[in-house]
C-alpha cells in the first residue's frame, strides 16, 4: 500500500517533466506558417543539421542573439544546416515589425497558439534545439548569454561532421 | 478503523492533488506582458540597488532584498 502511494506521488510529480523533449530522442514533428506564407514542415530537413530557435520580439536576450544566429546561418546554410526561428508570439505583428528593423535571412515561423512550444516543452526564453541529420535532439540550450553561440557552433561543426 | 482508513485515503488524495500541474501556469513563452518594461518594480535597479544597500546597513528592519550588504554604506 505504502509502495503503491509512493509510486503514485512520484508518478504525479513526474509527469508535468515527461512531456519536455529530450536530448538523444526524436524531434516532434511540426508544420507551421513561414513568414512567407508557405506552410514549414521540420520533416522536410531531415538529412540536415537543423537548429531551432524559440524566440520572442519581447524578449531581450532574443533580440541579442538574433543577428548572431542569422550569421552563423549565411556561414552553414550551404553545407547543409537549417537555422528554424520559431516565434512564439500570439500576435505576430511585435515580432514582424521587429523584423523589418533587424532583417534575417533564415526562416521564421509562427508559433500562434504556442503548439510547438508546448511540444518542445520550452522552458525559457530562448530556447534552442539543435537536431541532427536523423532527425534526433541532440542539444537544447536555455536563455543566451554572450558566448554562447560558442557552444551553438562547436554542437553545430560536430554535428556537420558526422 | 474503516474511518479512519477512508479519512487517512481522502488525505493522501488531497495531497496528491497538490502534485498536480498548476493551472494556470505562465510558461517562458507566455511572458509577453510579464517581460514588459512597465511590470518591472522599479525603473532604475543600479540606483535603487545603491539605496537598498545604505537602508539595509542603517536600518536593522531592512535589508536580504538582493543589493549588497557589509560596509557602512557611505558609498
Amino acid at each position: 500500500m505504502k509502495l503503491r502511494i509512493a509510486g503514485l506521488s512520484a508518478l504525479c510529480i513526474a509527469l508535468p517533466l515527461l512531456a519536455a523533449v529530450d536530448t538523444n530522442s526524436p524531434a516532434p514533428d511540426f508544420t507551421l506558417q513561414a513568414q512567407s506564407g508557405k506552410p514549414v514542415e521540420l520533416t522536410q530537413f531531415k538529412g540536415q543539421v537543423v537548429m531551432l530557435n524559440f524566440w520572442a520580439s519581447w524578449c531581450g536576450p532574443c533580440r541579442q542573439e538574433m543577428p548572431l544566429l542569422d550569421s552563423i546561418y549565411k556561414k552553414y546554410s550551404k553545407l547543409g544546416f537549417t537555422m528554424i526561428g520559431v516565434n512564439v508570439e500570439p500576435d505576430s505583428k511585435a515580432a514582424n515589425d521587429w523584423l523589418k528593423q533587424t532583417p534575417v535571412t533564415f526562416p521564421i515561423l509562427y508559433d500562434t497558439d504556442s503548439k510547438v512550444s508546448k511540444l518542445y516543452g520550452v522552458s525559457g526564453m530562448p530556447s534552442t534545439v539543435i537536431v541532427d541529420r536523423k532527425g534526433t535532439v541532440r542539444m537544447i540550450h536555455r536563455g543566451y548569454k554572450p558566448g554562447d553561440e560558442e557552444e551553438y557552433l562547436s554542437s553545430i561543426r560536430t554535428l556537420m561532421r558526422e | 478503523m474503516h474511518q479512519v482508513r477512508v479519512l487517512v485515503a481522502f488525505a493522501v488524495l488531497y495531497a496528491l492533488a497538490g502534485c498536480a500541474p498548476i493551472q494556470p501556469w505562465v510558461k517562458p513563452y507566455e511572458r509577453e506582458h510579464l517581460a514588459d518594461p512597465i511590470m518591472s518594480l522599479n525603473r532604475n535597479p543600479i540606483s535603487s540597488d545603491y539605496i537598498e544597500h545604505v537602508f539595509g546597513t542603517r536600518e536593522g528592519a531592512h535589508g536580504a532584498t538582493g543589493s549588497a550588504g557589509g560596509g557602512c554604506g557611505c558609498n
